[in-house]
């Protein structure tokens, strides 16, 4: 699997022996060690371990935002540097992250904007990402106008304005409200199924990975590792009722009796 | 005055909905009105001199029987004040530019510049005064230049400066170049800081300006004005300039205050 | 343009890493924070110097071309003459020469008196200004309705030129008898005002309001609530306010010495300079160095202590 076609999903992102250490004034921090993780194409990965685990700083390997003291980082068949540079990431962070003074359309158009696509073009790629995200009549507001719930929508249509291959999350619902973010899930599976891209979704609520995944990944803290990688194998479309299936709830099961066992490896489960 | 932070911008009037300022207004006009009408008291039942202290009836009064005198002195210190202003502006956002792109020296810059904005810089005037000529308009507009400079500079690189983590990292992340984040990101949110320091630069101008006046200035402008109506104890007169001098701070702030809601939309919009 | 690329730093957008223990931290900070100062004291040394050598390159520059413009006919705007701009020597030279000609007091140490005067008036007129300052703002926090009439000619206050009263009050204060440096403390004392007043009205209306809840919830006095909640609230901003009323002060005390013509002071001392420019011209130099670093040095004292009791509060 090397980047030439195959029937099976091919790799969108392979990260081998990806280790990474800080150096702080109070000494050396080893924030990833030794991670081995593939990504197929299409995929939804979610990344779900407790604070100090690496889960962001491992997300930022993978976008070249921090580059591994170890490993490598292959993403769609080149490095992660060459994807960057070829703007194949789509970005989206906890704080919405987006410009006040441009209107939300503009604010969209900013990564082509970047990449210098001409005005007409933008402007026909912003409005079918506002589309998407559904959110055309606000066009024309300014983010502070917007709840934040809606400027994180406006966030994920800049994110994929572009078109990448890789869509990489940060906590980007974190700071939203029960419902707002349940609402959020299900809008985010459906412009990820509408778009194909590879995602990959750092969380550390454990229905939200469950629910939006097609694989969970448990990372443990200090140093930063893969504990378990768990398959989710529920149907899409994935609604609120799938929510109260005994699958959903067995397989939240499975990962949080995965997850404690990385929090407390004495009481380790079956 | 000093070059103010951010943090430390001239405390604004809280924007009322609905029905404008006048609302938040209403006591503070109340207030005004009651100290006037006791000063006119104090000066007409007390019996102090009105040569030492006219009353606000006969100040008024000069300023209207005077006003064509007024506004012609306040035609040559307009000008300068305002010249200021906008070689300010402009000199402090090109150096601002400069210093945010060697983010290294820029803390340091920033300090000396901050440093230097503490001296009294009035104190300059005679220096540009013989450089410039006395009587010349070029001299005021020099020592007001650099009055005006020192906030905008300190200001705008810390507005530069000061990009949110979330914004460097979402440019990085599509592969901006460091022109783009300047363009794209720096420079339009540097623009908020950008109107404080011209704010404080305004006054501060005015200030420089009226002062560089006080040590010779063409023969009729509003701080030559004062100075000689003072020296001659015309103090209804000295006030009456004082007045229009104020006038001029007022419509300078506001003029500033007018561009920046034209520029800086986003600054007031109301939150969704 | 190739992108940029920096990692970011640890902890500014990566979850922080876990600190190791206290004690094997300390020497490490300190020594990076003494190896940061220093490498700050060079470059604002080299700064200055820089700005030195800027002067002398461009009298160089003026003496080569018969100040004009290079490769034009239009003038400089400052003559290079060591009349218009005397070197940095000349200046310093001048400094430390003799006051005048009946004195063996040096230039320097002249000024430098005169400098004291100059301050000592910005000092209490400083301190003046602060106390009435703060009291007010004590009062409008007090009484509400006060409070909202004040606040906006607070805010007008810091857009009017009230530097120009100063020919009056000097008239004024003269005329009652009293002798100049009274008229200087005064302009300075109502430059301070207008700062202390805003800032520490606007910092004593900042407390949290989760902690007045607090307050009220364990039923505090309003006499409580303010010292426990809003002084300590308000004293950031009060610093602010400090820090701009120096300055404020310093130039209201150098405009008021201006005024006045007579007496001491360093204003004074400017004037004198400004005319016998012709005779001296290193001297106004010298008078306008010294002024303005003593300037400069009063608000950093006053910032020095702001840095002091904040840094207290902290721990």
């Amino acid at each position: 699997m090397t980047g030439q076609a195959t029937t099976a999903p091919s790799t969108a992102i392979r990260l081998a022996g990806v280790s990474k250490t800080f150096s702080t004034s109070s000494g050396d921090v080893v924030a990833l060690d030794d991670i081995d993780l593939d990504v197929p194409e299409g995929g939804f990965v979610s990344l779900l371990g407790p604070s100090g685990c690496g889960k962001s700083t491992l997300l930022r390997v993978i976008g070249d935002l921090v580059t591994p003291t170890a490993g490598t980082v292959e993403v769609a068949g080149t490095s992660a540097a060459e994807a960057r540079r070829t703007r194949q990431y789509g970005m989206a962070f906890q704080a919405p992250g987006l410009m006040d003074w441009r209107t939300v359309r503009r604010n969209i158009e900013l990564p082509l904007q970047v990449q210098g696509v001409g005005r007409a073009e933008r402007r026909q790629r912003a409005d079918e990402m506002l589309e998407l995200v559904k959110l055309t009549q606000f066009a024309d507001h300014r983010p502070r106008q917007l709840s934040g719930g809606m400027q994180q929508r406006v966030a994920i249509a800049r994110a994929l304005a572009m078109q990448p291959r890789v869509l990489l999350m940060d906590e980007p619902l974190g700071a939203l409200d029960e419902m707002n973010r349940e609402h959020l899930q299900r809008e985010l599976l459906r412009i990820w199924r509408a778009t194909g891209t590879t995602v990959v979704f750092v969380t550390h609520s454990i229905p939200e990975a469950v629910f939006l995944s097609t694989e969970v990944v448990v990372m443990s803290p200090r140093p930063g590792r893969i504990a378990s990688r768990i398959p989710v194998d529920l149907p899409y479309p994935r609604t609120d009722e799938t929510r109260l299936t005994d699958e959903f709830q067995a397989a939240e099961r499975h990962v949080r009796e995965r997850l404690h066992a990385v929090l407390e490896p004495s009481t380790a489960g079956l | 005055m000093s070059a103010l932070a951010p943090a430390e911008r001239p405390v604004r009037l809280p924007r009322a909905r609905g029905r404008g300022l006048l609302v938040p207004l209403g006591p503070a006009a109340v207030l005004g009105v009651v100290l006037l009408l006791s000063w006119q008291l104090v000066v007409l039942v007390g019996g102090v001199q009105a040569y030492l202290l006219p009353a606000p009836s006969a100040i008024a009064q000069v300023v209207v029987s005077d006003a064509p005198a007024l506004l012609s002195a306040a035609r040559p210190t307009a000008t300068a004040v305002v010249l200021a202003v906008l070689a300010g502006a402009v000199l402090g956002v090109l150096a601002s530019v400069v210093v945010a792109m060697f983010e290294g020296v820029a803390r340091v810059v920033l300090a000396l510049v901050a440093l230097a904005g503490c001296a009294p810089i009035v104190a300059l005037a005679p220096i540009f005064n013989a450089w410039l000529g006395s009587t010349s308009i070029a001299s005021k507009v020099a020592v007001a230049t650099l009055s005006v400079t020192i906030p905008v500079v300190v200001n705008t690189t810390r507005g530069l400066l000061a990009v949110s983590p979330t914004h460097r990292e979402y440019m990085q992340s599509v592969s901006a170049s460091r022109r783009q984040l300047l363009l794209h990101v720096r420079l339009p949110g540097a623009l908020p800081a950008l109107f404080d320091g011209l704010r404080v630069g305004a006054t501060l101008s005015v200030i420089a300006v009226i002062v560089s006046e006080y040590f010779g200035g063409t023969a009729n402008a509003l701080g030559v004005l004062i100075a000689n109506t003072a020296a001659m104890s015309r103090f209804d007169q000295t006030w009456a300039a004082v007045f229009v001098a104020s006038l001029l701070g007022l419509s300078l702030y506001g003029l500033i205050a007018l561009v920046e809601r034209l520029a800086v939309p986003w600054r007031s919009a109301t939150p969704g | 343009m190739a992108a940029t690329r920096t990692a970011p730093r640890p902890g500014a957008a990566v979850a922080p890493p876990a600190a190791p223990p206290p004690t094997a931290r300390q020497p490490r900070r300190a020594r990076a924070q003494v190896g940061r100062s220093l490498r700050d004291l060079a470059t604002s040394v080299a700064l200055v110097a820089a700005a030195l050598l800027a002067w002398e390159g461009y009298k160089a520059l003026g003496r080569a071309t018969g100040d004009l413009v290079p490769f034009t006919s239009l003038p400089l705007p400052v003559a290079t003459d060591d009349a218009a701009m005397p070197h940095v020597w000349q200046v310093v030279a001048a400094l430390a020469g003799p006051a005048s000609a009946a004195s063996d007091q040096s230039l320097l140490a002249y000024y430098l008196q005169q400098t004291s005067v100059t301050l000592r008036e910005a000092a209490y007129g400083l301190a003046l200004g602060a106390a009435v300052g703060v009291g007010l703002a004590l009062l409008m926090r007090q009484i509400p309705w006060l409070g909202r009439a004040s606040m906006p000619w607070l805010v007008v206050s810091q857009t009017i030129p009230l530097v120009a009263l100063a020919p009056v009050v000097v008239v004024w204060i003269g005329g009652a008898g009293f002798p100049s440096w009274v008229a200087v403390t005064v302009i300075s004392a109502y430059l301070a005002f207008f700062p202390v007043t805003l800032n520490t009205a606007t910092g004593l209306l900042s407390a949290d309001p989760t902690h007045v809840e607090l307050m009220r919830s364990v039923a505090a006095s309003p006499l409580q609530t303010l010292l426990l909640v809003r002084v300590p609230a308000a004293v950031p901003s009060f610093f602010t306010g400090l820090r701009l009323a120096a300055t404020a002060s310093v130039v209201g005390a150098v405009v008021g010495e201006l005024s006045a013509g007579a007496g001491l002071g360093i204003g004074r001392a400017i004037l004198t300079a400004a005319y016998y420019y012709s005779l001296a011209p290193a001297n106004l130099y010298a008078a306008v160095l010294v002024a303005s670093l003593a300037g400069v040095v009063f608000v950093q004292v006053i910032a020095l202590a702001e840095r002091l009791v904040l840094s207290t509060r902290e721990n």
